[in-house]
């Protein structure tokens, strides 16, 4: 079995995942007795066991050593699917525990460190109270699908029927899910645009599809119209679409949506469309590809609450689609999970009800934290690309003198003490991210006015 | 553009107990179908579960105490010393737990072994991973199974065997000697084991569930999964849990999280005041389910099902039609909603093997299950009702 080495000089060879266990546990005890463990992590990250799914742990990654059972010699001879050969261990998980051993401020991984509105956690508590703590129907809570339909239509114009063309899940990472395993089959072609966020990769890999990636490239993140053009054919299944895009923060125009509805029609390609921060859109409105002329016939779209109303732990998401793709997105989804936390879905009834000047003041809040940390940013040396919607802000860290993305991301860590995300791991390539990383503005404002001044005093331009 | 969808995902076919569920629906009756509780949770656990979300415990969230809590368990009642930091993925509930650890071991092709009759969602989470479902048929009226004829079931391309116990349907609580049966083919054949064990503290008669990964050679390569829904009757908070040797934990994590990434969080801070309950709240939870249990049965047999198999574990019985009747299962339920307004479930949808000589080749039409996880109102209307549609002979017919 030949592992490829974490240390290849490139470092940018593509992750791989070693399929026998009895070797992985040998090379694993090597890695984590080595020196540097934090260069383990962001390199060879993908052979070191992730400590914890996400967010905040309580321990750090040198903790991790896992034992073997004692009373057995060696492991049995069993593996793990081949399907894991193209999971990286999530970057956010690592950068984490590296930013709580150095005291760092986390402007990395994308949750706020303030708390959802009072009226919406209200609503969740009573539900409680009330009992609404059983199984919900698996498509979703009525009142919730109502909701949905209804703030779709507010932002689309389009009227969708509740009960056939929407479905609840747990956040819009299960909706990403659901929608891939329920309507792509191996060896469909997929059209990714890159960098994308990274569970698309994943997913797309588990259903055994055959990718198409197309870059995004500074300054604009413009879409490279006749290369997508050159890439659709008869033969593509889908084609990805996250607006407003994590992590560049661009928007779709709607050039570029007409454009790619065209090569849709033409081909028959459907279009799945993550939207999550679409109530987050700064400099150009939202464009929903569903709402495009003859599209809403071939578009699944894909949202949630948790980043609308700063609860992003609840696990609120949902897919809105027409009858006969639905059906593809529910099947999945009943065997994914079955169904979805029931309080939370009452209280995202209750959220979604809300009044227009709610997402007002949610604009004028991030607005205000994104000039702070734009500015910074442009004061300390970076490169700082417009950012249209997003609560993200990618820049060229190039300035400072560093290889990579990744070891510049170290050296903030460590020696200024603020964690960004190096977004080679939203790549194919991972070459091709190098010069990028991402910052976030979903903190409050003094943290981010803190992560500021500790770039201005410590981060220099070699 | 029926072809758009993906094949895996045709392949689970809409069944005909969502139709007898809408029926139910439509005629507002009493629901003995699904397992989940008509009684409230308990209020510590609400308690706590509101407390967590004034407390902004609302960001995504791995609440590492629950590991810890859960080895704690697992050592206690099982002997089984596993890692709380490397071993455990926190799942929206066992059926993400199970669709994960499905996805990190199964490849197309690879064979998986179920137990006939069987919980509907196994074979679907094994058909998404272009697994193959092989059943091994359990003979009734026990739901038994021989040693010599489980090795038959193997084969080289078997890649894990999928243990429910307590089992749902038939409420059958696996003996030492069967899981060392099962243990021994696994050893042997070298594959994984994934137990579902969400009815772990539901066991009666002082029966005692055993965890299969406590049997020697078994915790190197066993998935456990389970969670908080039956135990604590919160079916709608999705809290549950895979454990397993810390390499497979770590693939079943990374697929975790490309599948929701978080189970919700304040339902995690909560779960941490659920797995601190005192061994009283597991000794009533017992008493009073095994109350229930022996009311159903009483109530059934007198009605006319033949109950030759009382369930030792779950919140379910699985009875077959009285003698006399000749209706299948699904013609049986649907005059059952329609007119003593009782809905169960049909057990045909959970059998997929052909009946073996031995067995009769009609049984699987002829059992029903029934839930018992509804309070004693509940069941007592439902009593009620069922009596006004009996013959003669005081046994339900239609």
């Amino acid at each position: 079995m030949i592992l490829s080495s974490p240390f290849t000089a490139s470092g940018a060879h593509h992750y791989e995942m070693p399929l026998s266990l009895r070797s992985f546990t040998s090379l694993n005890r090597a890695l984590l007795s080595s020196s540097s463990p934090s260069s383990l992590l962001l390199r060879g990250s993908s052979l070191v066991p992730t400590m914890a799914a996400s967010s905040t742990t309580t321990v750090s990654s040198t903790d991790a050593a896992p034992q073997l059972n004692q009373s057995t010699p060696s492991p049995p001879p069993v593996q793990v699917a081949k399907r894991l050969e193209k999971f990286k261990t999530t970057i956010f998980t690592q950068m984490s525990s590296l930013a709580i051993k150095h005291n760092a401020i986390n402007l990395g991984q994308g949750f706020p460190n303030f708390d959802g509105p009072d009226f919406v956690k209200d609503a969740a508590i009573e539900a409680i109270k009330a009992g609404k703590n059983q199984y919900a129907r698996g498509y979703g809570v009525p009142d919730l699908n109502s909701a949905i339909a209804s703030r779709f239509q507010k932002d689309t114009g389009l009227i969708v029927d509740p009960e056939k063309e929407v479905t609840v899940t747990s956040g819009c990472t299960e909706a990403i899910a659901a929608t891939i395993l329920g309507l792509v089959n191996p060896g469909d072609e997929v059209v990714l645009f890159a960098p994308f966020y990274d569970s698309y990769e994943a997913v797309l890999s588990m259903a055994g599809a055959n990718i198409k990636c197309i870059t995004l490239r500074p300054p604009d993140f413009a879409v490279p119209l006749e290369q997508l053009k050159s890439v659709v054919s008869a033969n593509t299944k889908a084609i990805m679409i996250n607006t407003p895009h994590n992590p560049t923060g661009k928007m779709f125009t709607r050039e570029e949506l007409e454009f790619i509805a065209q090569l849709c029609k033409e081909n028959d390609v459907l279009v799945f469309t993550d939207e999550v921060y679409d109530k987050l859109s700064f400099e150009m409105d939202h464009i929903s590809m569903a709402s495009l002329p003859g599209m809403f016939y071939r578009t699944v779209t894909l949202n949630s609450l948790g980043k609308t109303f700063s609860l992003t732990g609840w696990k609120i998401g949902w897919a809105v689609a027409p009858p006969h793709l639905t059906w593809g997105v529910r099947q999945a989804h009943s065997f994914l999970t079955f169904a979805t936390s029931t309080p939370m879905q009452f209280a995202a009834a209750t959220a979604l009800q809300t009044s227009d000047s709610y997402y007002e003041e949610l604009k004028r809040d991030y607005l205000a934290k994104k000039a702070i940390l734009v500015e910074g940013l442009e004061a300390v040396g970076f490169v700082v690309y417009p950012s249209s919607g997003t609560y993200f802000v990618v820049v060229d860290h190039t300035p400072f003198g560093f290889e990579n993305d990744v070891a510049f991301c170290e050296h903030l860590i460590e020696e200024v003490g603020v964690v960004a995300i190096p977004t080679s791991v939203f790549y194919l390539n991972p070459e091709e991210g190098k010069n990028l990383v991402r910052f976030t503005f979903c903190k409050d404002e003094a943290t981010l006015r803190g992560a500021v001044e500790r770039m201005k005093h410590k981060l220099r331009k070699r | 553009m029926e072809g758009k969808v993906s094949r895996a995902s045709r392949k689970l076919e809409a069944s005909p107990i969502q139709e007898l569920s809408q029926l139910a629906q439509t005629c507002g009756a009493i629901n003995l179908a699904e397992g989940f509780p008509d009684f409230p949770a308990p209020p510590h656990l609400k308690a706590a579960a509101l407390s967590a979300i004034t407390a902004d415990f609302n960001q995504y969230r791995h609440v590492q105490g629950i590991c810890h809590l859960l080895a704690t368990q697992m050592k206690d009642r099982h002997g089984i010393a596993v890692n709380a930091l490397s071993d455990f993925v926190i799942c929206c509930g066992q059926s993400e737990a199970f669709a994960a650890s499905i996805f990190a071991i199964v490849d197309p092709g690879d064979e998986v072994l179920l137990f006939d009759p069987a919980y509907e969602t196994y074979e679907s989470c094994i058909l998404l991973a272009g697994g193959i479902p092989v059943y091994v048929p359990l003979s009734p009226p026990h739901w038994s199974f021989k040693k010599d004829e489980l090795m038959k079931y193997f084969t080289s391309r078997t890649k894990a065997l999928v243990l429910n116990s307590p089992h749902n349907p038939t409420g059958k609580v696996f003996t030492r000697d069967e899981l060392e049966t099962i243990s021994e083919a696994c050893k042997i054949m070298e594959c994984f084991a994934i137990t579902d064990e969400v009815y772990e503290y539901i066991t009666y008669d002082r029966e005692l569930h055993i965890s299969l990964a406590s049997l020697p050679g078994m915790q190197e390569r066993t998935i456990i999964t389970s969670s908080l829904s039956k135990t604590f009757s919160v079916t709608g908070w999705r809290i549950g849990w895979a454990c397993a040797p810390a390499n497979i934990a770590s693939a079943i994590r990374n697929i975790h999280v490309k599948i929701t990434d978080s189970a919700p969080a304040p339902f995690q801070e909560a779960a941490l005041t659920a797995l601190q309950s005192p061994p009283d709240y597991y000794c009533s939870l017992r008493t009073e389910y095994e109350a229930r249990r022996d009311y159903v049965v009483q109530i059934l047999s007198v009605l006319g099902f033949q109950v030759r198999f009382k369930p030792k574990g779950s919140v379910f019985i699985f009875a077959e039609l009285p003698d006399h009747c000749e209706l299948s299962d699904i013609e049986f339920v649907k005059k059952l909603i329609e007119k003593a307004g009782v809905a169960a479930v049909p057990g045909c949808g959970f059998f997929h093997t052909t009946p073996q000589p031995q067995d009769g080749e009609k049984y699987q039409r002829r059992y029903i299950r029934f839930a018992f996880c509804k309070s004693g109102e509940t069941l007592s209307a439902a009593r009620q009702k069922m009596e006004q549609c009996v013959n003669e002979d005081g046994q339900l017919s239609f």
